[in-house]
């Protein structure tokens, strides 16, 4: 027994003497400076400042007569606001549309609205503006059912570009998920 | 074992090209290309901006290790630098104004000392440099015998939000390098290219008293008023010939998709679901893929507008609000948390519709817009992550993603 484990220790000693290795030579000498060339990073992005052929689309609809009463009737009119992803009323909500219905009847109801559905910033897409658009829909029957002229009020959807309020909070997100009224002469 | 072999070859042949199957791990023997510039007429400046579009433009075609360095040469030196004599392609250029002040480019490419590829190339004005260098990287990979980049030198248009109520309609290339302010003024959002050689588009307007379609000539810098509709009025889509629209408007209150032809200017109504139908595009010529809320939450829809047959194009996800398509693959937008309160992610998937597998695309923040080129080759899409909105471009087949920044506003949406 004893000899067999002294012939294999042999042997192992014979094969790993065998493996030895020559480390290749290092060339140590110095090369010569060359001056270093310049580095770039990966992507750079630079804007290039317009100087072509430009569309000025900004309109010049100057403020009729009338302009102080609208403001101050619009200043009563507060926003209707909406749950995440959802296009219904709720209770609180269904009282500020009468309230606006009921203004709509007396003291603004020599103007047409305009009802501006929003969104949250999730999402830009078309999905989004529709579901600010269902928004004003919404608020659209229930002030038609509250007795307003359907001829009277005309609805846009802004989607998540027109926000009232920038932060990354929940109670941000709230905000914008809402209608706002606007009076048109 | 015959058998088992025929099976094993008809299954690679099956799914060789799908773009849904994920390249996980690749053999990294990209071939190694370095840039040298010969130019002696513009300033240090210039020539390392140049330098620096097409480091990343060949980066962008995925073909090579790109080397990084700037190094400088005379054109006609005889051999490549001693720095790039490992390098298995040496692209060389020299920039040169000519007696009209034009931005000319000569290029070649050297492989082991011998001119392989020589081509010239020309601009009227020094700052829309970026398009030379975009045609320089075109070549290389045509020059590659590679599937065609011909999106690289396509023209996006996007509309960036500058404020509440506010925005800018922009036309730059494909890596936001050049831009140029378009429409200024007002809130005009969703442009959409009206033809293949991208000399006019539509966009919406949502100062006028209705939300309205309208279309700028860009040579004649006319603006016609198309259609408008109460509460929303967008142009999902173009035909390829340009004479069909896909729109989606708002007659009574209720979303709908309706087509719409550009020399009758009749139109039509797609769908009359109570819920929300939007975001519109053709698959192929009388179909269509949609996003439609008919389940109860946003998903991808198709119609035959011959048949009216309407048909669910995604089994997957519980939020799928925005898609665009190319062939057999629909790449949509998926909202991978559902939380109401704080940040969600958004991730653009890929789907074949042969083989139903697939592929994610993105990663983290919000990813939306998904536009596929117009061969399918890459998806251009944005992404909001962290208060920078940025263009991304998606590589199908090398299973890349590139971001280019945008410096302010936030990218509403965009075409290309």
């Amino acid at each position: 027994m004893k000899s067999i484990v002294l012939s294999s220790v042999v042997v192992a000693l014979l094969v790993f003497s065998g493996c030895s290795t020559n480390k290749p030579a290092v060339d140590t000498k110095k090369t010569t400076e060359t001056p270093a060339p310049q580095e770039v990073e990966a992507v750079e992005i630079e804007t290039v400042s317009p100087e072509d052929s430009m569309v000025d689309s900004s309109s010049n609809a100057s403020d009729t007569v009338g302009q102080m009463s609208m403001s101050d009737i619009e200043s009563k009119l507060s926003s209707v606001y909406f749950a995440f992803d959802k296009y219904n009323l709720n209770a609180d909500m269904q009282e500020k549309v009468a309230k606006a219905a009921e203004l709509g009847k007396s003291g603004a109801s020599q103007y047409n609205v305009k009802l501006e559905g929003n969104c949250d910033e999730w999402g830009s897409d078309e999905y989004n503006f529709a579901l600010g658009l269902k928004r004003a829909d919404t608020v659209k029957k229930a002030l038609v059912a509250e007795g307003i002229d359907a001829s009277r009020i005309s609805m846009v959807s802004y989607g998540e570009s027109n926000p009232v309020c920038t932060a990354q909070t929940k109670e941000c997100y709230a905000k914008n998920r809402r209608v706002d009224f606007k009076l048109l002469p | 074992m015959k058998i088992l072999f025929s099976l094993l070859f008809v299954f690679t042949l099956a799914f060789a090209g799908d773009a849904t199957i994920e390249v996980i791990k690749k053999v990294d023997a990209l071939p190694s290309i370095a840039i040298e510039d010969a130019s002696s007429n513009y300033d240090d400046t210039f020539k390392l901006q140049f330098f620096k579009s097409l480091v990343a433009d060949l980066n962008v075609i995925s073909l090579f290790n790109v080397d990084r360095y700037h190094r400088t040469i005379a054109f006609d030196a005889s051999s490549v630098l001693v720095e790039n004599k490992d390098k298995n392609y040496v692209l060389r250029y020299k920039m040169f104004k000519d007696d009209n002040g034009a931005l000319n480019v000569e290029m070649k490419i050297i492989q082991d000392d011998t001119n392989v590829f020589s081509k010239s190339y020309k601009v009227g004005r020094q700052d829309v440099y970026m398009f030379i260098s975009h045609a320089i990287a075109y070549d290389i990979n045509e020059f590659m015998g590679e599937p065609s980049v011909a999106w690289m030198k396509r023209k996006v248009i996007f509309s960036r939000i500058v404020g509440p109520k506010k925005s800018e309609i922009i036309i730059s290339d494909y890596s936001l390098a050049y831009q140029h302010v378009m429409l200024k003024g007002g809130f005009n959002v969703f442009p959409k290219w009206a033809n293949y050689e991208q000399n006019a588009f539509y966009y919406t307007a949502l100062d006028a008293t209705k939300p309205t379609l309208k279309k700028v000539d860009m040579k004649t810098l006319k603006v016609s008023t198309i259609i408008s509709s109460d509460g929303m009025m967008i142009c999902s889509d173009v035909s390829r010939d340009g004479k069909t629209l896909l729109l989606t408007m708002a007659k009574k209150g209720q979303p709908d998709i309706y087509t719409y032809n550009v020399d009758t200017h009749q139109y039509r109504r797609e769908t009359t679901y109570g819920g929300i139908d939007v975001n519109a595009q053709f698959m192929g010529k009388d179909k269509i893929i949609f996003i439609s809320s008919r389940l109860g939450y946003p998903n991808v829809f198709s119609k035959n507008l011959k048949t009216k047959e309407i048909e669910q194009m995604v089994y997957y996800g519980r939020s799928n609000s925005a898609c665009s398509s190319n062939g057999e693959y629909i790449v949509y937008k998926a909202r991978e948390t559902s939380n109401a309160f704080e940040r969600n992610t958004f991730n653009l998937h890929l789907i074949s519709m042969k083989t139903d597998f697939i592929r994610r695309l993105t990663a983290t923040g919000v990813n939306e817009f998904p536009r596929f080129s117009q061969d399918g080759d890459a998806i251009l899409f944005i992404k909001n992550y962290k208060n920078q909105s940025s263009i991304g471009i998606i590589r199908l087949k090398h299973n890349k993603n590139y971001l280019f920044p945008l410096k302010y506003g936030k990218v509403q949406s965009m075409d290309w």
